[in-house]
């Protein structure tokens, strides 16, 4: 059967993706300068896992999706995901690449496991994935994805716990995959970031580095925060920082954290970790 | 001009949590907004701003917010940011013209003051 080889969260924000292209025209703001550096060891530690399989637990930013029809939970289900014009033109990267094999399986095993997504045969992805996934990989992608959309732009989002459940039911989904495919599992959201009202750019690098410091072993203890603290503290849209909890629920409770870096850039707290399951 | 420390507010005017009534009350501005995804879009918006609006509905007060470049009253309006991000950007504009709004200092005095950092953790961990 297939196995979870490991993961990690991350944050993600245009300004990422926008930097970045600037940064490899070779303008790189060196605030920006010091997260590219800081995810480096990411990269190595990607080509060195070379997962068969990707899923991504993310949100859209009203990109793809409407509120004519916002789903809660929606899952990618096609040969290709192109990447989303969000009004700015398209950045120079490939789409994604899909497996809709292993998708169908996991549509399966979810739905059948009590988590009724949307399914989608039309995914534009957003900065949501295309901000940080260049500085981690480079075209062509190493495998092929899965994403998984979460509401977070419209309140009430998911809880906590029901996104840990989500990464627990993911990985059955994998365990119970034919063959002996190597998968990764990746969630991306915050950290601690504002970008409207009055608290505008609040930034909390306290809570960010106090949440990559228990999110390997204490999941429970952040699991229960109530989200509405997190937001108040880091920001609202820190609300995103719950996305982690499908990575961590994805990983078994011996997970090893290999890597993490956290940096401040200008609006977003900028933050990764990364959890392998090889035996030390 | 000082730029305040952030607070720990998540009602209006510090911060708007998007519920769904917002999104009820929003909704011709937020389709309205995401149509200029598209750069044909863009184009027929700039080209007669009103004209285009009244094809989405949009009242009088809410196209007079969008003419005064309003972000803080299409916000209240119930807009969301990343719908009001589009029609920023078929301006000319973008977030951080929408963040100094909001915060009512001026843009460049708002990327200066970027990251505004607090501290702090959760009640009870």
């Amino acid at each position: 059967m297939a196995q979870v080889i490991g993961g990690f969260g991350v944050s993600h924000s245009p300004s990422m993706g926008y930097e970045y292209d600037k940064g490899i025209a070779g303008k790189f703001d060196p605030r920006w300068k010091i997260w590219f550096d800081g995810l480096q060891p990411v990269k190595w530690w990607l080509a060195e896992a070379r997962p068969d399989q990707i899923v991504i637990v993310y949100n859209d930013h009203l990109n793809h999706f409407t509120f004519d029809a916002y789903p809660t939970f929606a899952l990618g289900v096609a040969d290709e995901f192109p990447q989303a014009d969000e009004g700015f033109g398209l950045r120079p990267f490939p789409s994604l690449a899909g497996d809709t094999q292993f998708g169908w399986h996991v549509v399966n095993y979810l739905v059948r496991h009590e988590f009724d997504l949307t399914i989608c045969e039309d995914m534009k992805i957003d900065h949501g994935i295309y901000s940080w996934l260049p500085y981690v990989t480079a075209p062509p992608w190493p495998a092929p994805v899965l994403p998984l959309a979460v509401n977070m732009v419209r309140h009430p989002i998911p809880t906590s716990n029901r996104l840990r459940k989500l990464g627990e039911a993911i990985r059955g989904a994998i365990a119970s995959y034919p063959g002996n495919a190597r998968v990764a599992v990746i969630a991306t959201g915050g950290m601690s970031h504002q970008i409207s009202g009055a608290r505008f750019g609040m930034a909390n690098e306290e809570w960010d580095r106090y949440f990559l410091a228990h999110l390997t072993d204490d999941l429970d203890k952040l699991v229960a925060i109530p989200q509405e603290e997190i937001m108040r503290i880091g920001g609202t849209e820190a609300s995103e920082l719950a996305l982690w909890f499908a990575m961590r629920g994805a990983l078994s409770a011996k997970a090893r954290h290999v890597y993490d870096f956290y940096t401040f850039p200008q609006i977003t707290g900028c933050g990764v970790i990364v959890l392998d399951e090889a035996a030390r | 001009m000082t730029v305040p420390k952030p607070d720990h507010s998540l009602e209006p005017p510090s911060s708007f949590v998007y519920t769904g009534p917002m999104s009820t009350r929003g909704r011709n501005i937020n389709r309205f907004s995401l149509s200029l995804k598209q750069p044909e879009n863009r184009k027929s918006f700039l080209a007669d701003p009103d004209a285009y609006m009244t094809r989405f509905n949009l009242s009088d007060t809410e196209k007079a917010l969008v003419r005064a470049r309003d972000w803080s009253g299409l916000l209240a309006g119930g807009g969301h940011l990343q719908a009001i991000l589009k029609i920023a950007a078929a301006l000319g504009q973008n977030l951080w013209h929408i963040g100094a709004h909001n915060a009512e200092i001026p843009v460049d005095e708002m990327i200066a003051a970027c990251p505004r950092r607090v501290g702090g953790l959760p009640e009870g961990v």
